[in-house]
């Protein structure tokens, strides 16, 4: 906490002492530059955060430039004005949090899409506010907005402008923190992996982009009583594309890289702009450059700084996490006559099988027999074709990740999914959270010290868990299995679907986590396991029945004696006819 | 009333040809390879450059068709090598590089031309009369032109053994290169070939728009959208894209007014987008 008030206080009193330094006019164009640091910080946030582009951000800063220009114009004098402000960030952003949540909701990984539909809504508004001259005064705009009451001469207005910014600054250097900040870098990272842990992603993503429209929405309504004017151009193309400039070029991951650059490429913009006339041209080839080989954009240079350790969060106290509400029965699945197709390939074809009282179910199976397929249509990834699938007695019509991780299913992918860009401690928190955070918990940093003894269990028994601030990309292929894995535990799930728990893993390794699956599987009372593997070996220790799938049916179960007597299942290992 | 009909019929089966040339080299790149050149409208305002330099020059009209393929295809290999490649053809940081590669063609064209319109003179002048109704010869020039490239590429991509391997490195870059298909390269002549058709449409439509620095801009929303809604990497998916959005403006500007066409033409794509990011006829 310390090292956030004193970061934020010394940007706060370098932002008030600017004018003593360049001088009243300067402070005063300053100004507008600062708005769009505003509004380019919300770019930074949704972007270089949860990874997804805006390329309409100046269609909110408009829509709150109009909706203040009228309040300004409506109230006059009256300190009432003031009200204006907050009211029009917070329509924005609320507006902003609707139209993305209706845009996420129910889709993962949209990928450029969203940013195209940006692109679209912002072409729209500047045609919307060019030619709908009754209300946006056409392409001249609105003029002669008057200022803030009370606020007279160049240096008051700049005042305010400093003092919002600083706190705007404030906010998502908080935000990026909090444990919201972390999810919103693990959307970045892999959207699929935290739906699998019941996250609504949608929401989340919802969130981020209304936090970047209320900056937005910030810098528009104070627009309107800097300028005295506005116009569509604000709405415009080249406007939404600026922003995203000046979080690219500031460093769109910092949070203030987007200040940054709007401050610099803009006022630099501005008076070199006519100087000389290629200007631009360098400020476009520097943006390419920032894209090929410098993500980090202006805020490389600041990083000598990082010595200072102002930028340092405090190290949270553990703390037990509250306990998940306990269910007393296993939670039990039934495939009946479930089909799968994708195109003219048939995956799936009228598979039944379910979960009994055994406590791990092994599947086995030729490669094709549709073992993953069947855990896919379960969880929400492969759409069903026909048949019923029963999840705790429920006939789930179209499952949806999240939701069914939500009713207390937990998944360990194939190829190791996690998040590769954040600390193994971040990996496990996410985990850890997921299901136990209630209300704001997602704003209090104090989160990241939870704990719980199947975590101490794991960090004791696997080492490399316990040098938590590494980056899970330094992983190696099995630590990430492991981790995987350990992340699923931690959600305590009620069934746990394994796909090849083991593959690629070393002879220890793979003697470690069979080990732990047999821990926690005592630890967990209700945990039910459902298996998919191809080592006899291991499904021999593990297995209290095995179902064998082939050509997307069901073949045979029994023990692991009973399945490999049966004449069937020899005949589609071995070969031969049947 | 009949003619007047008659006359937006053919301009609407005109809009959606110019459309559909236009898109052709953006469809190539963004269906074929993934990458969202969001400076296909700039290759198509070099061509149009390329053509005012050339009738200035004193050189027939049709020298500026291999100048303009030539100048813009040569852009589009330097563009994959030190763009594309690094970035490894992904459409996200693509976007965003191109993004870039847009607004540094507009400021390094406004540097060397200014900022103000070129006309470039149209090289078959007078019209003809079609069901009794005068209409420009060049248009009807321009629309023989555009369908008759446009069946031949087809035939091209669907029988030729380049059209072949070109859709085995789509289907599968993996395997492609497995059985000797150099797919670096291919994809390298691909790009570039988008590239250069869209310096060439550029020539197509430059007698016919005021040429500048910004031209690729509003071009680029029509295209943009037409591959949206299309659907990526299909020929099927080109002609419903082009005829969609192109019949949709030519129609509504007629009918109601340009900015009602351009308005329902931004929301139609926001809601294929939104519900059918793929498009109607994508590649399976």
């Amino acid at each position: 906490m310390a090292s956030f008030l004193v970061r934020n206080g010394l940007i706060l009193a370098g932002l008030v002492l600017v004018p003593v330094f360049v001088g009243e006019f300067w402070a005063y164009q300053l100004g507008l530059y600062f708005l769009y640091a505003l509004a380019a910080m919300g770019v930074g946030l949704i972007w270089g955060q949860a990874g997804i582009l805006p390329l309409g951000q100046g269609m909110f800063v408009a829509l709150a430039a109009y909706l203040a220009a009228y309040g300004l114009l409506g109230l006059g004098p009256s300190p009432l004005a003031y009200l204006i402000i907050p009211a029009a960030c917070l329509a924005v952003a609320l507006l902003g949090f609707v139209f993305a949540v209706t845009i996420f909701r129910g889709r993962l990984e949209q990928g450029p899409s969203f940013s195209l539909i940006t692109l679209a809504l912002t072409l729209a508004a500047f045609q919307i506010a060019t030619t709908w001259s009754s209300v946006t005064g056409g392409f001249n705009g609105l003029r002669n907005i008057p200022g803030l009451p009370g606020l007279d001469g160049f240096l008051d207005l700049y005042y305010l402008i400093a003092v919002v910014l600083a706190l705007a600054i404030a906010t998502v250097d908080y935000l990026v923190r909090a444990p919201i900040g972390a999810l919103w870098r693990a959307v970045a990272d892999n959207e699929r992996r935290l739906a699998f842990f019941g996250y609504d992603v949608a929401a989340l993503k919802a969130v981020a982009f209304g936090v970047a429209c209320g900056l937005a929405g910030l810098a528009g309504a104070l627009y309107a009583p800097q300028q005295n004017l506005v116009t569509p151009d604000i709405a415009g193309f080249a406007f939404s594309g600026d922003l995203v400039i000046f979080a690219a070029a500031g460093g769109r991951a910092a949070v203030l890289g987007p200040v940054v650059g709007a401050i610099v490429v803009g006022v630099l913009s501005a008076e070199l702009r006519g100087r000389f006339p290629w200007w631009e041209i360098a400020i476009a080839l520097f943006f390419i450059v920032v894209v090929l080989r410098l993500p980090g954009g202006l805020m490389t240079l600041f990083a000598p700084l990082k010595r200072l350790r102002l930028a340092r969060s405090p190290v949270p106290r553990p703390s037990q996490a509250p306990d998940k509400p306990r269910i007393a029965t296993p939670l039990t699945v039934a495939f009946e006559e479930v089909c799968v197709r994708m195109g003219d390939v048939t995956i799936l074809d009228g598979l039944s099988m379910q979960t009994g009282d055994e406590a791990v179910l092994c599947v086995i199976g030729p490669n094709g027999a549709g073992k993953t397929s069947a855990l896919n249509v379960m969880t929400g990834a492969l759409p069903k074709r026909g048949g019923r699938i029963v999840i705790d007695g429920v006939d789930v019509l179209r499952p949806q990740p999240a939701a069914v991780a939500r009713s207390g299913v937990g998944r360990k992918f194939q190829t190791p999914s996690v998040f590769q860009k954040l600390t193994i401690d971040e990996n496990l928190a996410i985990a850890l959270w997921a299901g136990r955070w209630r209300g704001i918990d997602l704003l209090l940093p104090s989160l990241f010290g939870w704990t719980t003894p199947l975590l101490d269990e794991m960090r004791r028994r696997f080492e490399f868990m316990r040098s938590g601030a590494k980056p899970a990309s330094d992983l190696s292929h099995g630590e990430r299995q492991i981790l995987e894995l350990s992340m699923a535990l931690l959600t305590e799930p009620r069934l746990l679907l394994l796909d090849e728990p083991c593959a690629g893993l070393s002879h220890e390794e793979t003697a470690a986590v069979i080990d732990a699956i047999r821990w926690a599987r005592h630890y967990l009372i209700n945990l039910r396991i459902i298996i998919i593997e191809h080592d006899m070996e291991l499904v021999r220790r593990l297995a209290d029945r095995v179902v064998v799938l082939h050509q997307g049916r069901f073949l045979a179960d029994g023990s692991v004696e009973e399945v490999q007597g049966n004449p069937d299942v020899r005949a589609v290992y071995v070969g031969g006819t049947r | 009333m009949e003619s007047l009909l008659i006359t937006q019929a053919i301009n609407a089966v005109y809009e959606i040809l110019i459309l559909a040339v236009l898109v052709l080299g953006l469809a190539v790149v963004m269906g074929l390879l993934n990458v969202l050149n969001i400076a296909h409208g700039e290759f198509v305002m070099l061509g149009a450059y390329c053509a005012y330099l050339v009738q200035k020059a004193g050189f027939p009209y049709l020298a500026a068709v291999p100048a303009a393929a030539i100048a813009c295809g040569a852009i589009g290999l330097v563009v994959e090598r030190f763009l594309i490649r690094p970035l490894r053809y992904d459409p996200f940081e693509t976007l965003l590089a191109t993004w870039g590669l847009g607004l540094l063609l507009r400021k390094l064209v406004e540097f060397g031309f200014g900022r103000g319109f070129r006309s470039v003179d149209i090289p078959v002048s007078g019209s003809i009369s079609v069901f009794g109704e005068a209409y420009p010869i060049y248009r009807i020039v321009l629309m023989v032109i555009s369908a008759a490239v446009l069946v031949l590429l087809f035939v091209w991509y669907a029988r030729a053994p380049t059209g072949a391997r070109i859709r085995a490195m789509v289907g599968n870059p993996v395997l492609a290169e497995a059985v000797g298909i150099k797919t670096r390269q291919l994809a390298r002549n691909t790009f570039a070939a988008g590239t250069a058709w869209a310096g060439v449409a550029g020539v197509m439509i430059a007698p016919l728009t005021p040429v500048e620095p910004f031209m690729g801009l509003t071009l680029i929303v029509n295209s943009f959208f037409a591959v949206v809604v299309g659907g990526m990497g299909t020929v099927t998916g080109l002609f419903a894209g082009a005829g969609i959005i192109g019949g949709l403006q030519s129609v509504l500007s007629a009918a109601v007014s340009p900015n009602t066409a351009y308005l329902a033409m931004l929301l139609l794509s926001i809601l294929f987008l939104w519900q059918r990011p793929r498009g109607l006829f994508p590649r399976s």
